[in-house]
Parts: structure tokens; sequence; C-alpha cells
């Protein structure tokens, strides 16, 4: 892995902004053919270090090497032509335009006259999508899209610009499974490009990279070989304490004899064909599925985010009908929503961390209707220690948090509410380790006082790790109940992809 | 792994005029060309001399100066902004003409020349404050336009001065007895706007009016395509200056005052949408072009024209209510 010239080489590259120091003193080197993984926490100086090379930004010191030619990205379509392509974490498709031109952004194909062709990019746009194994409509419009359809269009486009560096920022966050993505990863690197890989998923880097480079607080600490270096040790890098908690399961206590809290019946609409579930008190109630199998219609159906064709729910044992989240949080002992997509369905990111914990509560923190910010303060103190979240962040606004604390405000809004119900949706989406541990310790707290817990994760360890049982939906149907010592990742993928317990347990 | 990129990509590429009568609608083009369609046969019902030429003519002359103006501000609210310029530079450009008036079809050049070079200085002086020195549009073409209409009460300090007459005469003519001149410089803009629309500029500018960070993450320069608007909206509210005159064939400071307000309207009943990302300049000319048949169908059914302003905003409430169901409901059908 030596001895050859670097196909990116980074060297003691820093920025700031203002007093705020994002990278300091950062080096990484990149063989050609290698997948290497960037890893860090949240905040760690992950996605500076990904803007800068993507030509986003400039660093204020330190150089940059391609194939050991000086490499100073002016913009990102001059880091493109350099060989620097970019899967963004936050996603860059333009909401408006269809795939085809989305994959053609910046410069469309053009017919006669040197006029953009609407037919000559869709073909372009088809041709990119063939190649790539994507079964998307190169007309549809991509605000029409899911995430995860959106997400696999993202890496698509950074592909099709067949780079020579190719950065993949959390390219799995919304994705199920990766067989797609490791396979394209493994056939551009086998042609001699080289992958800058980051992930929060330990599991993923190890089976997908040769090498990784750590950050923390913005300097990078150190590269390892991936197979000498034990979990424990990588995560002790990050973190710099040892956070490597073993996985383990949470010894059931016996909630099927307490009451249930919210029952559905026989529920159906748009992608759900026939779901029935009990939450009770105390539990947490696991969800599993591939994407698209329905569990996102559930849950926004059990706020009335999606309505329902048929189908009833109860709450404390009456039947309830529930039109809104705001109906949801005044129903029964109350029932809150954490979103899939913190971004745009969840954070206000100009409002301070504080505003953004009180909003679903805001008319009982004030004095005469008048909200109180020292009221405000007091309120969020006992939600915000619950979550873990530094009172030094809630004055900041919550939209220049990192986004493991911005998703640790977010749980935090959903226990202000005071709800007994808690329906969570992929709670740690792209946060970092030591965010997941105490994400992981506020949920088991919140059950052991009474709690109720409704979780889809799409990480399986996760509902390992924390459900009492777990449902898995397939196909807009509960296709498996899993409890006690059947809640281990191996039955789990099997019913996953709708195979029957029975058929693989033997 | 294997079988995962073998499998072919269903790319069944919808019906292409399916989706163009569905943007069609959903633009809001499509909602306003069908109110224009009715009003105008209610009018011919009611005042049968809206057929003849002269009847047409007189609508295109009416409808020129707005219609103009409301396609250069469809371009600055597609890429998400407001220009509130329109007003300075109609004045500015009406004063001009009247001061400095210019015989013969030479003349009319020069003028034309004037008002666009007025237009397009005032709009790229908007480019440099909004889209280099990034301040918010309201703001900066607020600014903006109380110079240019500060500019024109220098010039002019109250109605008067004329308009070249051969400018006033020609251009509100008709050509081979048949087609209104003013109607053909609108069709020219529209042309403009249809080859203008296939570029890469013009899709930069819906990228970055639906999202900036995504636009200039994929590439775009945002700053380019911000910059074009504003001077495109620029040449386009001289252009919209220069047909107000040969309208009015007199001068005024204040012209261009009323075209603020009606600009937006134009724009928001053309199904341009006000946050930016979505809608057509041709909405917004045929959007202007209803805003003006409708005071002459309410004159000509007899109503008080204290009452234009009622029926004005109505319509304007309705076609824009019209128009977002049925958008919902084609995303809605586009998602089953």
């Amino acid at each position: 892995m030596s001895g050859a010239v670097c196909a990116l080489d980074v060297r003691s590259v820093s920025k700031s902004y203002g007093a705020t120091v994002a990278l300091q003193d950062v080096s990484i080197e990149l063989q050609a053919g290698e997948v290497h993984a960037l890893l860090g926490e949240n905040g760690a100086g992950k996605s500076t270090l990904v803007k800068i090379l993507s030509g986003v930004v400039k660093p204020n010191v330190g150089t940059m090497q391609i194939g050991g030619e000086r490499y100073e990205p002016s913009a990102i379509v001059d880091a493109r032509r350099r060989g620097v392509a970019t899967a963004f974490q936050e996603l860059s498709l333009v909401p408006n335009l269809t795939v085809a031109q989305n994959l053609s952004l910046p410069r469309q194909a053009k017919g006669r006259f040197g006029l953009v062709s609407g037919a000559a990019t869709q073909k372009q746009g088809a041709a990119i999508l063939n190649r790539f194994g994507l079964r998307l409509s190169p007309s549809a419009i991509v605000a029409g899209l899911t995430l995860a359809e959106r997400q696999r269009l993202e890496i698509t486009r950074a592909f099709a610009c067949n780079p020579k560096v190719l950065i993949l920022d959390e390219p799995t966050a919304a994705l199920a499974e990766t067989d797609w993505l490791f396979g394209l990863v493994r056939q551009a690197t086998a042609a001699g490009a080289s992958v800058l890989y980051i992930s929060h998923r330990l599991a993923e880097v190890r089976e997908l990279c040769q090498r990784a480079t750590v950050l923390r607080n913005g300097r990078s600490i150190g590269t390892v070989g991936l197979e000498d270096a034990t979990d424990h040790a990588i995560f002790e890098m990050m973190v710099g304490r040892s956070q490597a908690e073993e996985m383990q399961r949470r010894a059931a206590t016996g909630q099927s004899t307490r009451p249930a809290v919210l029952e559905a019946e026989g529920l159906a609409g748009g992608s759900l064909k026939d779901i029935s579930l009990t939450l009770r008190e105390g539990e947490i109630l696991g969800v599993a599925g591939l994407e698209g199998q329905g569990q996102r219609a559930l849950f926004r159906a059990l706020v009335g985010l999606a309505p329902l064709a048929s189908g009833s729910v109860k709450v404390d044992g009456a039947a309830v009908r529930l039109s809104g989240p705001d109906v949801a949080l005044r129903t029964g002992r109350a029932i809150a929503f954490l979103p899939e997509e913190r971004k745009t369905e969840g954070i206000f990111p100009a409002l301070a961390t504080a505003t953004n914990i009180v909003l679903p509560v805001v008319g009982r923190i004030g004095r005469a209707g008048l909200v109180s910010e020292r009221l405000e303060r007091d309120a969020v103190a006992g939600s915000s220690s619950e979550v873990d979240l530094s009172p030094r962040y809630l004055d900041f606004r919550v939209g220049d948090l990192s986004g493991g604390n911005q998703q640790k405000a977010m749980l935090a809004r959903a226990m202000q509410t005071g709800a007994k119900i808690l329906l969570l949706y992929d709670p740690t989406r792209g946060v970092d380790v030591g965010t997941k541990q105490s994400i992981y310790a506020a949920i088991r707290r919140f059950a052991e006082s009474g709690g109720a817990v409704l979780l889809y994760s799409s990480e399986l360890p996760e509902l390992v790790h924390l459900a009492d049982r777990c449902l898995v939906v397939y196909g807009g149907r509960i296709f498996a109940q899993l409890s006690g010592a059947d809640i281990n990742e191996r039955t789990m993928v099997a019913a996953l992809t709708g195979h029957s317990i029975r058929d693989t347990a033997a | 792994m294997s079988a995962n990129l073998d499998v072919a990509a269903a790319n069944a590429p919808g019906s292409n005029l399916g989706i163009a009568i569905r943007r069609g609608l959903t633009d809001g083009a499509g909602v306003v060309a069908i109110l224009y369609i009715i009003l105008f046969a209610l009018y011919a019902l009611w005042d049968p001399s809206a057929l003849t030429v002269s009847g047409v003519t007189n609508l295109s002359n009416n409808a020129a100066p707005l219609a103009i103006a409301a396609a250069g501000e469809s371009l600055v609210v597609i890429s998400k902004g407001f220009d509130l310029s329109v007003a300075g530079i109609v004045s500015l450009s009406n004063v001009l003409m009247a001061t400095y008036p210019v015989e013969g079809p030479g003349g009319a050049l020069v003028s034309l020349m004037i008002c666009l070079g007025v237009g397009g200085a005032i709009g790229a002086l908007n480019g440099l404050l909004v889209a280099v020195l990034r301040l918010q549009s309201i703001a900066a073409t607020l600014g903006t336009m109380i110079m240019g209409q500060g500019l024109a009460l220098v010039i002019m300090d109250a109605p008067g001065g004329t308009i070249a007459d051969w400018v006033s005469y020609t251009l509100t003519d008709v050509l081979f007895g048949i087609i209104p001149i003013s109607g053909l410089i609108m069709l020219a803009v529209v042309a403009l706007w249809l080859v203008f629309r296939r570029t890469d500029t013009c899709m930069g500018i819906f990228a970055v009016g639906a999202d900036e960070t995504a636009a200039s993450l994929s590439g775009i320069s945002v700053v380019r395509a911000r910059f074009t608007a504003f001077v495109g909206a620029g040449l386009l509210y001289g252009l919209a200056g220069f047909m107000l005159s040969v309208q009015t064939a007199t001068g005024n400071p204040s012209a261009g005052t009323p075209f603020l307000m009606l600009a937006f309207a134009a724009v928001a009943l053309g199904g341009v949408s006000l946050t930016g990302g979505r809608g057509s300049l041709v909405g917004a000319v045929i959007g202007a072009a209803t805003l003006m048949l409708l005071q002459k169908v309410l004159f000509s059914g007899g109503v008080s024209s204290f009452y234009t302003g009622i029926f004005q905003g109505a319509v304007m409430v309705l076609a824009i209510v019209f128009g977002s169901v049925i958008s919902r409901l084609a995303s809605t059908g586009a998602r089953a």
C-alpha cells in the first residue's frame, strides 16, 4: 500500500470560521483503489473536511494533492473536473427538477442550436440509471421520491462523474440494505478509484474499508488498519474515552400484564395493508422493516399525519380518532412523535435550542399568555439533562448544532411534551456513537418510568439492544412478531426479507 | 450483487403529452389561460366590438406594458426573490422618453435602447446587491425603486411632455391591417423566454429558487443565476416603460407606481409560486392580460369602476385557490 503516489494526499489542513476552529492540522492519505473510512463523532469536523475536498469551502492552511499534483479546487465543478465527486449527507438534489435533469446538472444535454434538449437529457439520465441499476423513472420529479430513492440518486450522481476520488458522506443513512452501494463501490475501486467513506455504522465500515482515519474535535487522531483494530480501540479513538458498552439484551421485565396504552387494529391505507399492534405501559416495542415496507406510513398514521382507509386506534382503551400530532398530544396519556427527517420535519433552525424544545408546550410556560425566557430555561433543564444535552447548547441556534445534538434536542422536545407514549422513527439516524448511547439510555429510562415507546430503527443491533418485543413489517403487514431470544439479527434479517422464521431457523 | 446490477431499470417515461398537460395545469399557466378565454367570451358577449381588429388591438395595447413588466417580475420570483424596482424603472423610462422625444423609426430605436439601458443598469445594480452582496431582495430593490422614482421626479417634476409621434402612432397600430404590433412585441418576449427556458442558466434560476444549497452543491452558480434573473427583469421593465409611453403618449413621474402591486398580482395569478422555483413567464404574461381584460369586462358589463378592485382581488384569490387544488390533485395522482 505504500511506495506509489497517493491518489489523494491531504496535509495539515486547517479551517476556522471566525473564532471557531472546525479543522486543525488534519492529514489523510488515500491510495488508489482503496476504500478509506473517515470516522468521528458528530462535530468532529468530518463535514468540514468533505466540504474542503469537494471545493465548497477553502482551507486556511495546508496542502492537498491528487496523484502528486496540487489540488486547490475553486468550486464544486472545479473539483469534479479534477476527478473528485461527492455524495453529500444532506443530499444535494434540486427538488423541483426531474431525476434526469438532476443527473446532468449543472449542464444539461444539448440539442440543436446549443439549447437544452429535454429528450436528450432524459435519454442520458436513463442510460446513467441503467448503468448503475437504479429503478427510477428519469422523468420523475425529485420532490416526489422517497428519502431512500433520493439517497440512491445522490450516490448515483456522484458515481456518474467517473471520479478518481469519490467521497461518500453517510451514504447509507436512509438505506436499509447496502448490497447495491457496496457493489458499486467495489466496481469503482477495482477500476482504480479511491473512496472516502464516512459512516457511523462500524459494521459497514469493516465490511467495506481497509483503513480508517479518525477525527476528534477537528484533529486527525490517527489512521488505523481496520483488520488490526478492535471496535473498542476505534471507539476510544473517536470519543477519547471508553464508551464501548457491550450491546446486550435488556432483560424482559414481564410487561405483558401491564395495561395496553396504544392499540391499533387492522390499519390500512396508503402503503399499509393490515397492521395491528398493542403497546403496553413500560414497554419498548421495536419495529423493523426494509425501506418502504409501510413503517413510515404506520408511524404517520398513528399521529394522524397519514390518512387511514380503515382500522381503529385505541388510546388507554378508548377508541380515538387522531387527526394530527396536536390532537395526538392531547389524547389520553398523550402521544409524541419524533419524525424521520429532523432537518425538514423537526427543527426550526433559526430558533434557539431551548425554544425548539419547548415549542409544543410553549403555552404552558408563560405568564399571562406571554412567554418568559427564564421560565423557558427552567422548563428545558429537566428534559435536556434527560437526553444528556449539554446546557451550554441551549442558547445556540439549533441549526448551528451538530446533527447528534440536534437529535438530542428533538428527543428532549418529545419528552418535554409530557407524553407517556413516544413514537420514535429512527431516532439515531446519522448520529455518532456517543450520542447513540445517550439516546439509548434516555429511551430506556423513559420506559422504566412507565412510558411506552414504539421504536423504528434502520439498524437491527439497536432493536436487538432495546426492544422488549419486535414487529417485522413487510409489504404493509406485520410479517413476524418476535420476543425474547427470537430478537436476534439472524432471525430478523430472515423476516425482513419475507422469509418465514421456521425456514431459516433450522 | 450482480443480479442487482443486471436488473434493467424500469424506465418507462410517462407519455410526453400527458406530462406536458399536467405541467401546464400545475404551472398555473393553464388555469389562467382558461380563465382568460372565459372572460374574453363574456366580453365579446357584452360588447361585440371586442371581436373587431380595433377591439383586439385595444386589448393588446392595454395589456402590453403590465404583461411585459410581470414577465420581468416572474424571472426574479422564480429565483426566489422579489423585485420592487419595477415601479422605479417604468417611471424613469417613461419620463426619459417624454423629456427627450426622438422622431422617426431611428428615434424609436434610440428611445428603446435608452429604456433598456436604464432597466438593464438598475437590474445589474439589483443583481449586485442581491446576488453578489447577498442582501435581502425586498430591502435592496425597495431602495433602487425609491432611487428610480426620485430620479424620475428630478427629470420631470410634474406630468407632462410628449412622446415622439412616430412612436405613439406606429407602435399602437396594426401590421397588415390585422396584427397589433404590441401583441407582436409580447409574442417576441414569450419567444425569447421559450428559448431562454432551454438554457442551463434558466434551469439554474429554477434550481436556485427551489433550493439554493442543493443547487450550489450540484455545481450551479447561484450568483450567476440570480444576477441574470435581475438583469433580465430590469431589461423587461425598461421595455414595459417603453410600451407604457407608447400607450399614454405622455410623461408622468409616478407612471410606474401602479405596476408594483399589479405586477405581483399578475405573477401570482399566472401561477408563479411566490416561494420560488415554480411557474412560467408565460403564466405571468397571461395573468397580466387577464387583469387588464377583467377591467374591460366589468366596464362593458356596466359595473361601476369603483368595484373593479373588489372583482380583481376576488378573481385572483379564486384562481390561486383553483390552481393549488389542481396541483394538489396532480401530485397525489402522480404519487398513487
